[in-house]
């Protein structure tokens, strides 16, 4: 590749129709936000066709999806997954470029000297600005925008409402992902790295603070408006950071379509003490959530090993529509906050491996010796480009030697999951058969940013004909103070029955003044209400 | 009496300024293999009346370096990249060019070390060579020269009589690749334009010409003449920094507006908002070249005047990429000349994107818009008879009459100008934003008129307008706005300050180096606050502006960007990083008088 040719942006444009249409642009402007103004209104003819398209292509084989190589990959010599028909979609249309939303939000902290705080993706800043990748032909950026309340409320129960939980930085790096997924869908993308922050992968459905350094959970806004907006149905996502993404499990547990893969350092050892393998999704959905955890100071070695035997498989399996990797960068050697001892390569590989269609950047905090160079290596790879020249000053391969006990200890994660995986339809009619209209759990909840316990009562209905509503009584305790919530949630794919059933539930819910807030999600109406019950007020959104 | 010339790539047009007044103008041809002959044709048609005393100021913007460029007749340069962690430097793809061993990091850490024995093997395959022009270029060389430092030493010892230029001299801006084109640019152009130089000062000193001289830079800045030769590159596309500053001069302060220059062969587009041109985000594009070099956001198209007009069947779509014609724009994103407003099949009209030579009223070989507008009674240029033969040539292809036929033209040559107005709006509304206060801006507004300078302004710019739901507006001297913006621009300064209080140094991206914070008179080094930096930036703009013999406008320079960043190790402040950016931004000279110029 060459330097200097300039942005294929203006491939398409100046085309017949296109703006010519077009009268009042402001106005234009103003309807449209974000990324559906961008590049797509250059040549209105173009973009339908490529969408269509893209639309038959959304239940192809996924592995079949390969990055496009840098010529200069070949020198390098490690030839996993190549086979014939590489790069040669993405190089025929606008589509085959990496898109990209740097948001690095230089202007907001959880606090001054929080690892959430305005240095933290400075370095990679400097790093990316200073390689050029954004004038790569490869590589489209793209500005953020923010999500709306409804993109939130269509995921979260926000106590006591949406702005209360999601302020305008969460909106952002949420509204980042969406710019992108749109993108990506209307195919002037191949694929797409939202490297924003605040993070979000601890946030589970009740919010009733800052958990993890989570609010508002991005990955699974992503989903539920990838679903809402393109009927997208079945979806893996990938955790790659090394705290367990409890937020995101917790999210999607009895979904069956959603696949939900972590891996992160052994709960015995890291915040927040869970993603064991036990923790296998609800009844309907078992195996549908797969953790791994992994012994403290496995190299890359390990997780590629894991990856290759255990993740890869498992995906090729599930077919989904759509991959996501939930992006963080904390397995890194240099970590503080963290034990592993994953490289800036090892990073760049597995994206690679795992071509994901949007990667979701999550946590990392050695934000000098890891991150500037995990992102480039991600974004390289992604894009199809050589990034074995990524290296940390102080790294040289081969410095992290995996443990022959350890070894083990993965071979046996791989093989028990495995076996899970390959049983889990009758694992789900097992458990179908233990409980009866109704499944209902407890659990405790605890919010180490925000100090506040939650206490939590969940009931999944064991419907035979869909996933099933779920109610959700929820009281979180912040020092004297307790919020206690009602929640009830209609999966987007669930049937008439449960809608109904669920609406009843909502409305039975109104007058009971042991709550203070009373909430109906209903994803199959896209309508979201909240109540507040000493006020006796409804919101819609 | 001021003058102002602009070397354009059809005509050379140069403007006598006095009291506020145009006083003469004139225009010819340009010869692009005797630029300087243009030049001294324009120079002397406007002076020939005037006592060389008289004249308190010359500006010219010429194409100079752009032609060398495009013509490839530019010096060879041996490149030596050191470029550390981060992309395959294979990828870098120059002639001549050397990858060295050593890194330096974002924080200016040398984090390895050079090869000495590298670089003498590497000096000795330049001399084989016959190269004797280096540039030299490390990644974040901004954060810390050191190693281009040492590299140039070794190579001047082990190369006698080379020239060698350093990246951190060049640009101080993040994008090594872009530092490395403007290097080699500089580099590869440099001695042809001192010579280039050289026969100007001659030439005026023989004419007795003892005003101050200088020149139009891409971002509408003017420099003494001999301070230009440090950086050639910067000359590049001050041609449509000439009519955006012309257009800026003819127009009331502060107002918003479309500047459209309206050339033969192409148009150039800029914006200027709120009084102040647009300057491009990024560094100028000199297909193949992205380049540092700061410089208006010019859209270039091929449509104007002289673009030929033909019938072409609907399913031809002609669709040619960046790269058409030398002068073009610096977006380089040339909009094609594409057809519009017909059905799959049916016959319809192109307009461009190239030149068959002058308008058919005018003596040329086809059709033109210039014969529309004559038809159609818009203009006076050329023989009413010879324009109607053309256009009624394109309108039996279309079963249309005369009239029809030029209005067909006309709509289709402003709706190429329009469209690609609104695409360049558009890239600028959608700039990324790293700040929630930038994500939060309101929506940008279009500006609600449109400037038209350049001969063929008159006829379509009303066009385009109306297309944009916008005013037109054709200022008095419109046809040489673009000598008139050399005339009246003034100088424009840059300086970017990047503070480490725990590195406890300072550096100046426009001056490479790294200073200590000592030598400064900021007492309390580990408290240092954004005031301080600001304090710090305004001073070394000032010793800046002395330097380039420009300091009555130091007074104009503004703040436009300063920010602070904590850098907290194991949850404790050990420093802070400032960024702070000044700027005198692009504007006219006090002795211009504007208001009812209009
Ligand atoms: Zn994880
Ligand atoms: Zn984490
Ligand atoms: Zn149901």
């Amino acid at each position: 590749m060459k330097f200097g040719l300039g942005k294929i942006k203006g491939a398409l444009k100046g085309g017949p129709g296109g703006a010519e249409d077009r009268t009042a642009l402001e106005q234009e402007a103003a309807e449209q936000a974000g990324a559906e103004v961008k590049k797509g209104m250059k040549a209105e003819e173009s973009r339908t066709g490529i969408k269509s398209g893209m639309e038959n292509e959304t239940s192809r084989d996924k592995p079949k999806r390969q990055a496009r190589r840098f010529r200069l990959q070949e020198e390098r010599g490690d030839g996993e997954g190549k086979e014939g028909d590489e790069g040669k979609e993405g190089e025929e249309r606008n589509g085959g470029k990496t898109g990209l939303v740097f948001f690095p939000a230089f202007d907001w902290a959880i606090s001054p000297t929080h690892p959430e705080r305005e240095e933290r993706l400075l370095y990679t800043r400097d790093q990316i600005f200073e390689e050029g990748l954004m004038d790569l032909p490869e590589i489209a950026e793209y500005k953020p925008r923010l999500a709306e309340y409804k993109d939130v409320a269509r995921v979260h129960f926000c106590v006591p409402d949406v702005p209360a939980q999601a302020t305008t930085p969460h909106l952002i790096s949420a509204g980042s992902g969406l710019v992108l997924a749109d993108a990506l869908m209307a195919g002037e993308i191949k694929n797409a790295f939202s490297l924003a922050r605040p993070p979000g992968h601890h946030s589970m459905r009740v919010a009733h603070g800052n958990r993890g350094f989570c609010n508002i959970n991005n990955e699974a806004i992503l989903v539920e408006y990838l679903r809402k907006k393109y009927g997208i149905r079945k979806i893996a996502i990938v955790d790659t950071d090394v705290h367990h993404g409890d937020g995101t499990q917790e999210i999607f547990y009895h979904d069956p379509d959603v696949l939900f893969i972590s891996f992160h350092q052994d709960g015995r050892t890291l915040y927040p003490g869970s993603g064991f393998m036990d923790e296998l999704g609800g009844p309907k959905a078992l195996a549908r959530t797969i953790n791994i955890p992994l012994p403290p100071a496995t190299p890359d070695e390990g997780i590629h090993h894991v990856l290759d035997e255990l993740v890869l498989p498992i995906l090729k399996d599930f077919r989904p529509e759509l991959i996501m990797n939930s992006a963080g960068q904390d397995n890194h050697y240099t970590d503080p906050l963290a034990n592993m001892r994953f490289s800036a390569r090892g990073y760049a590989k597995l994206n690679e491996k795992l071509a994901p269609d949007i990667a979701v950047l999550e946590g990392g905090y050695a934000i000098e010796s890891a991150l500037p160079y995990v992102n480039t290596g991600i974004i390289l790879a992604m894009a199809g480009l050589d990034y074995s020249h990524v290296l940390e000053p102080d790294f040289t391969p081969g410095m992290f030697v995996q443990a022959s006990r350890d070894r083990q200890v993965l071979d046996e994660i791989i093989s028990t999951q495995l076996e899970n995986w390959a049983n889990r339809d009758f694992l789900t009619e097992e458990a179908l058969a233990r409980y009866g209209d109704f499944y209902r759990h407890k659990k405790s909840i605890f919010y180490d940013t925000d100090m506040i316990q939650e206490a939590q009562e969940e009931s999944v209905r064991m419907c035979p004909k869909c996933p099933g509503y779920m109610t959700i009584d929820s009281t979180g305790q912040h020092r004297h103070r307790s919020t206690k919530i009602f929640g009830v949630s209609v999966p987007i794919y669930a049937c008439k029955e449960c809608q109904q059933e669920a609406r009843e539930e909502y409305r039975s819910k109104l007058h009971d003044i042991r709550y203070d807030y009373i909430y109906l999600q209903d994803k199959k109406a896209d309508r979201y209400s909240s109540y507040n019950v000493k006020t006796g007020q409804e919101t819609l959104l | 009496m001021l003058i102002g010339i602009d070397v354009g790539g059809t005509t050379t047009d140069a403007v006598l300024i006095h009291d506020g007044k145009v006083k003469s103008s004139a225009k010819v041809p340009t010869e692009p293999q005797n630029l300087l002959k243009s030049l001294l044709s324009a120079l002397d048609a406007v002076s020939r009346d005037v006592s060389p005393e008289k004249l308190k100021r010359v500006v010219f913007s010429t194409t100079v370096i752009t032609n060398l460029i495009a013509e490839g007749k530019t010096d060879p340069v041996a490149l030596l990249l050191i470029p550390g962690p981060g992309m395959n430097p294979a990828g870098y793809d120059f002639p001549n060019r050397f990858v060295l061993k050593g890194a330096v990091d974002y924080r200016g850490r040398e984090i390895r070390d050079l090869d000495e024995k590298e670089i003498l093997e590497t000096a000795a395959r330049i001399r084989e060579e016959g190269i004797s022009r280096v540039a030299v270029v490390s990644k974040f060389c901004q954060r810390n020269p050191v190693q281009e430092l040492r590299v140039r030493e070794l190579v001047e010892e082990a190369l006698p009589g080379s020239k060698v230029e350093l990246g951190h001299r060049v640009s101080g801006k993040l994008n090594f690749p872009r530092r490395i084109a403007t290097t080699m640019l500089s580099a590869a152009t440099k001695e042809q334009y001192l010579a280039f130089l050289n026969e100007i000062l001659k030439a005026l000193s023989e004419r007795n010409i003892k005003a101050p001289v200088y020149i139009l830079k891409a971002d509408g800045g003017t420099l003494p003449l001999e301070k230009s030769s440090s950086l050639p590159v910067e000359t590049i596309f001050s041609g449509p920094a000439a009519s955006t500053m012309g257009a800026l001069a003819l127009t009331s302060e502060g107002e918003s507006s479309i500047v459209a220059d309206i050339g033969g062969t192409t148009t150039d587009l800029a914006l200027i908002l709120s009084g102040k041109p647009l300057i491009a985000s990024k560094g100028a594009k000199l297909p193949p070249y992205l380049t540092h070099v700061r410089a208006f956001a010019v859209r270039s198209l091929p449509v104007g005047g002289d673009s030929a007009v033909r019938v072409v069947e609907n399913e031809s779509r002609l669709r040619i990429d960046a790269g058409v014609g030398g002068e073009t724009g610096i977006e380089a994103e040339i909009e094609t000349g594409t057809e519009t407003g017909a059905e799959e099949g049916q016959k319809k009209i192109s307009v461009g994107p190239d030149r068959a030579g002058p308008a058919y009223c005018l003596g040329g070989p086809e059709t033109t818009p210039t014969d529309a507008l004559r038809v159609l009674g818009l203009s006076e240029i050329g023989d009413l008879a010879l324009a109607e033969e053309a256009v009624a040539r394109v309108g039996s292809g279309l079963g249309k009459t005369g009239k029809e036929t030029a209005e067909l033209i006309l709509d289709m040559a402003s709706g190429l100008v329009a469209s690609a107005v609104r695409d360049m709006f558009l890239e600028w509304e959608q700039e990324p934003a790293y700040r929630i206060w930038e994500v939060l801006q309101e929506k940008k507004a279009m500006p609600k008129k449109v400037i038209g300078v350049g001969g063929g302004a008159r006829g379509l710019i009303e066009r385009v307008a109306e297309k944009l739901g916008a005013e037109a507006l054709i200022p008095e001297h419109a046809e040489v706005g673009n000598a008139m913006g050399a005339a009246l621009a003034r100088p424009t300064l840059t300086l970017n300050l990047h503070v480490d209080t725990e590195r406890k140094e300072y550096s100046v991206a426009e001056e490479g180096g790294i200073v200590r914070l000592h030598t400064t008179d900021i007492k309390n080094i580990n408290n240092m606050r954004s005031g301080e930096a600001e304090a710090l930036a305004a001073k070394l703009l000032r010793a800046r502006a002395e330097s380039f013999g420009i300091s009555e406008y130091a007074g104009e320079a503004e703040l436009t960007g300063s920010e602070v960043f904590n850098m907290v190790r194991n949850w404790s402040t050990v420093g802070r990083l400032f960024d702070v950016s000044m700027q005198i931004p692009a504007g006219l000279i006090p002795e211009w008088k504007r208001g009812g110029k209009a």
